[in-house]
């Protein structure tokens, strides 16, 4: 198992109104190779999980394992190493460095500490998206879908044991979203990652193996 | 895990400032406009100090002087000479000030008489002869009796080379003029022109009397690779042990001679190093403001470099990576832009340096240059960079990255503003040599920041109010905009504001001094002042002066003393002490030098006492008590006498004992005889001195007509032509004012490229706001009115507010420094405030344009 989350609560201090609860005694198994959606309307508390599953936020109470690691139990540096070793993200906005090429985009996280194969391994990652040819290109001289990919090649070229995805298609057009989910799903296939995925887009979830609705902080 | 290449976090903080140069430009040219005018002015010091370091010897003509006030005793010289080592080399110079006449001109001058061997160091060079030799020395001034003037002085008198002058009972031809002197010094405001005569000369005038205050020197040039210091521990031990006079002999090393040289010019320097340092700071906010949108729309990068595994430490790092590189960049440019300011100095201090003074760049400037550069910015935008605290990568999966609100405790704000006011009272005390200048300044600087940020806050909360009442759409937008904008609109006034007090002060005070010392009609002011005047020459002089219908006012005895102890404790200074402050360098002064004491049984109408009593009318000797004395009340506080403190002083050899018995005020501009000490009547009348005293009333040509006649029938007194002399300090004062106006108007120039750096930054962050309102309908000049009404709004207010309180400033130094020597030039203060507004929506108006004549179609694009 890749994944366990066992009674995780979320909830946050709101001026006049004491504590909101955003996640309430949430369960979740995941494993590995899997590929879980989770599906719930806006506010429903998707992003908050996603944050906390990504290390960059801290749950209230309840357990929160990956790798058999307890999460909530690392320190902020150890946290940061942890999530750069096994954590890919993709953000809906893509966010990619708009002073940095596509190679240099990709590149960054190995870089970031010191991979002397970085040049080489983000060059193939690109190539994995279908964008080798555009790797000196600046992140404003790219498409929306071309962005994208290159987030998805930034996210999977540190070789993570899970990927988190955010809206992936959220800011795309229908064809250019279909396309991108595509290339996800081969790519999370071949490579044998395991992906949790966070949509309102009930096509894109059913192509999951599983799907997991969220409303009002829980599971469904 | 790895750690990433050594430079990796410097490539990426250099890469985001080349993909936001225009924020990079702003910030770099500036930090380098303030920076500018602090460093030309730290070369400048630089250069100074090595001059007079380099030239000491040629500027004292020795390696080391002995200098007394009476003729040195064979047999003490022959002691002290022994001290030196063999092949050392002497030679000797006598000097005083005295009157030297024409047939129908009289004037003040220095007589030096030397002999061959002077200078030992450096040139001296003359008109026709070239550089003075011992052969055209020996056969001009000892052997033909000639003199060599200062070409000022024949201008003066109206002479030619070859012309003569009546020096007290002897004529001298004037063979030539003195073109090159290094000795020359500032001391004497111009107003005493040398005349070198021979050494022996200088008896047949018949000036060098006891009564005279003659400066006998022994100059000596040292063999190669002598100790002088330990040379002049030797020689002050055996001047200990020495009684009477010869116990009063000095020793001037060619160090100290240097100094004192280049001290009036360190003052002044000091001033103009304030006034630059106005200009950092002005800078300063500027790149803080800057810094701080800059950083904002950087939240997202790091962001989204921390969710890839960057840590907060950094984060940091790359920023303040980014802070260093734009910081030694702005000192980069500076140090290009100082080169441009620093030839501009000596033309502008032109009579207060020394001959032969050139420029340069110097290593250690180049130094503190980029340190300044590197460390300010970091310093500046510290307040700025705690915001990365709040920085959360999570915030990427929503959608409000930049808006998150700071959180920062008062007291972890206060202390991140800590590090900027170490840095300006650190900066500032070392800039003005003194911890009271430096403090005071700072004390300044904050206050007025403080009181013009509350105003600027004042007037943004009004403009809130009025943009739910006043007139039309555009005028109500303007007014919210100003309300809602606070950062920039405060950094704008703060900008405009400091720089319009900082160009209003400095002529505001000069204009107040100036009123007051060249007001043709106040007789208060006397037109000649007389000083050298012995007790018997007093009944023939004031019959001479009733000759001419003139009367001798406020004479005034002087006798020449040295204080010996404070409370019973030595007051000698150690003659090679360092001075760090000018406070320490100013007491070192008192010390080394005589005093002049006077005493007087009523106090004169520019005296008043501060604190403690009058002083008793008469000293009763048998008493056994210590006499009375009062202290200007300056004086005391730079000595830090109190009232009540025991001075001993060595009257002529008699020593006397006096007890600090009031403070007295004085007004040194009613140019009466004033003393720093002045002793109960009954004390020193019997002790040898002279007399001073004033003339008042008298128009140019009866000045001169006076002047001659005094000069003609008493050849030692000495004649200062008071409006002359006024002239020329404020001929000078004028200088120093242009100097520190220069300085101020770099100031003012720094505050408006910030005002620019704003007005454009906040229209381009306002740019889907602008565009809504083109879309909506608004013309393109209903904007531009709306851009101009907030920055009219700003420049009035600044304008106002920074005269205000430079009002205030100005009346609070002329008070305190000038004895209330304060007048409101309205003119001045009306013209700042419409000149600061014309710039300020000027600068606002070419800031914007580009940004504002853009189409709503390309704004919608960006937005």
């Amino acid at each position: 198992m890749i994944l366990e989350i066992k009674g995780l609560d979320k909830s946050f201090p709101q001026a006049g109104h004491g504590r909101v609860e955003v996640l309430k005694n949430l369960n979740l198994e995941v494993h590995e190779g899997e590929k879980v959606a989770v599906v719930g309307q806006s506010g429903s508390g998707k992003s908050t999980l996603l944050s906390l599953l990504a290390g960059l936020d801290r749950q209230s109470s309840g357990s929160l394992r990956l790798r058999g690691q307890e999460i909530s139990a690392m320190s902020e540096k150890k946290l940061t190493q942890f999530r750069a070793e096994n954590i890919g993200i993709i953000f809906q906005q893509f966010y990619l460095m708009p002073h940095l090429t596509a190679l240099e985009n990709v590149s960054l996280p190995l870089e970031m500490f010191g991979h002397k194969d970085s040049q080489e391994r983000a060059q193939e990652a690109l190539q994995q998206v279908g964008l080798a040819e555009r790797e000196t290109h600046f992140p404003h001289q790219l498409s929306g879908g071309e962005s994208q990919r290159v987030a998805i090649a930034r996210a999977i070229v540190i070789r993570p044991a899970i990927l988190l995805a955010d809206e992936p298609t959220g800011n795309l057009d229908n064809a250019t979203g279909v396309q991108v989910a595509n290339l996800l799903f081969d790519l999370v296939q071949t490579t044998g990652m395991t992906l949790l995925l966070v949509t309102h887009n009930t096509e894109l979830a059913q192509r999951c193996s599983r799907q997991m609705t969220l409303h009002s902080g829980t599971f469904q | 895990m790895k750690n990433p290449s050594p430079f990796f976090w410097s490539k990426l903080a250099l890469r985001e400032l080349l993909n936001n140069r225009r924020f990079s430009l702003f910030f770099l040219f500036n930090l380098a406009l303030g920076l500018a005018g602090f460093i030309a002015l730290d070369s400048f010091k630089e250069s100074l100090d090595n001059h007079l370091g380099q030239n000491s010897q040629a500027i004292l003509g020795a390696d080391v002087a002995l200098t007394s006030y009476l003729p040195f005793e064979e047999k003490t010289l022959n002691i002290l000479e022994a001290k030196f080592p063999e092949n050392t080399l002497s030679t000797r110079k006598t000097s005083l000030f005295t009157m030297v006449a024409t047939k129908d001109q009289s004037r003040l001058v220095q007589i030096t008489g030397i002999e061959e061997g002077f200078p030992f160091y450096g040139k001296m060079v003359l008109k026709n002869k070239g550089v003075v030799d011992p052969e055209n020395m020996r056969q001009s001034l000892a052997l033909s009796g000639e003199a060599w003037a200062y070409p000022e002085l024949l201008f003066m008198l109206n002479l030619k080379i070859g012309g003569s002058i009546k020096i007290g009972e002897q004529s001298f031809r004037i063979a030539d003029t003195v073109i090159d002197d290094p000795s020359s010094s500032f001391s004497s405001f111009g107003l005493a022109p040398r005349v070198y005569l021979g050494f022996s000369q200088m008896e047949e005038t018949g000036l060098l009397t006891k009564k005279s205050r003659v400066s006998y020197q022994r100059l000596y040039r040292l063999t190669e690779g002598t100790d002088l210091a330990g040379l002049v521990v030797k020689l002050q031990n055996q001047i200990n042990n020495f009684d009477g006079s010869d116990s009063k002999i000095r020793i001037l090393t060619h160090k100290r001679a240097g100094n004192n040289l280049g001290r009036l010019l360190g003052y002044l320097n000091d001033y103009l190093g304030l006034v630059a340092m106005i200009a950092v700071f002005l800078a300063g906010i500027g790149a803080a403001y800057l810094f701080r949108n800059y950083l904002v729309h950087r939240f997202r990068e790091m962001s989204i470099l921390m969710s890839l595994g960057a840590t907060r430490q950094q984060t940091y790092r790359m920023v303040l990576w980014q802070l260093v590189f734009l910081g030694t960049g702005a000192a980069l440019i500076a140090i290009i832009m100082s080169l441009g300011i620093l030839p501009l100095l000596p033309l502008l201090l032109k009579q207060f340096l020394p001959h032969g003074f050139e420029t340069q760049i110097n290593l250690s400037s180049l130094l503190f240059a980029l340190v300044l550069g590197a460390v300010g910015s970091l310093v500046f935008c510290l307040p700025v960079l705690s915001r990365i605290r709040t920085v959360q990568p999570l915030q990427l999966f929503h959608e409000n990255i930049g808006d998150q609100a700071v959180n920062d405790t008062f007291w972890r704000q206060v202390l991140s503003y800590l590090p900027l006011l170490v840095l300006s009272w650190g900066l500032s005390v070392w800039q003005s040599h003194s911890w009271i200048v430096g403090s005071a300044f700072v004390g300044m600087l904050l206050s007025s920041i403080l009181l013009l940020g509350a105003l600027a806050w004042g007037i943004l909360a009004l403009a809130g109010k009025l943009s739910q009442t006043s007139g039309s759409t555009m005028k109500r937008l303007a007014f919210r905009n100003l309300q809602r904008n606070r950062s920039g609109a405060i950094s704008c006034f703060l900008a405009l504001a400091l720089g319009t007090l900082l160009i209003n002060l400095i002529p505001q005070i000069y204009q107040g001094l100036q009123e007051e010392v060249s007001r043709p009609d106040d007789f208060r002011i006397p037109s000649l002042f007389l000083f050298d005047i012995q007790p018997e020459q007093m009944g023939p002089l004031r019959k001479t002066l009733s000759e001419e219908k003139v009367h001798l006012n406020y004479l005034s005895p002087m006798v020449r003393a040295r204080l010996e102890k404070v409370n019973g404790k030595s007051f000698e200074a150690n003659i090679e002490e360092v001075a760090m402050t000018r406070e320490q360098e100013s007491r070192q002064h008192f010390r080394r030098h005589n005093l002049n004491l006077s005493y007087r049984t009523e106090l004169s109408d520019s005296e008043q006492i501060v604190s403690g009593r009058r002083l008793a009318s008469s000293y009763d000797w048998d008493s056994g008590k210590p006499a009375e004395i009062s202290l200007e009340v300056r004086y005391s506080e730079r000595m830090s006498f109190k009232l009540g403190d025991l001075l001993t002083f060595n009257v002529q050899e008699v020593t006397v004992e006096a007890i600090v018995t009031n403070f007295r005020r004085v007004q040194w501009n009613s140019f009466q005889p004033n003393f720093l000490i002045l002793f109960q009547p009954g004390v020193l009348e019997e002790a040898p001195g002279t007399f001073l005293g004033s003339i008042g009333g008298l128009d140019s040509s009866r000045r001169l007509s006076v002047q001659n006649r005094i000069v003609k029938d008493f050849p030692n007194v000495s004649v200062i032509d008071v409006t002359r002399m006024v002239g020329r300090v404020l001929k000078i004062s004028d200088q120093m004012v242009l100097a520190l106006r220069l300085m101020a108007y770099l100031s003012i120039l720094a505050g408006l490229v910030v005002v620019f750096s704003i007005a454009r930054h906040e229209v381009e962050g306002r740019l889907w706001e602008l565009n809504l309102l083109k879309v909506l309908g608004a013309r393109f000049s209903d904007i531009q009115r709306m851009i101009q009404i907030e920055f009219t709004v700003l420049g009035i207010f600044a304008g106002l507010f920074g005269v205000a309180v430079s009002l205030i400033m100005s009346y609070g130094i002329a008070w305190w420094f000038f004895e209330n020597l304060w007048k409101w030039t309205w003119q001045t203060s009306l013209a700042s405030i419409i000149g600061v507004t014309a710039l300020s929506v000027g600068v606002a108006w070419l800031a914007t344009q580009r940004t504002l004549r853009s189409s709503p179609l390309s704004l919608l694009r960006c937005a």
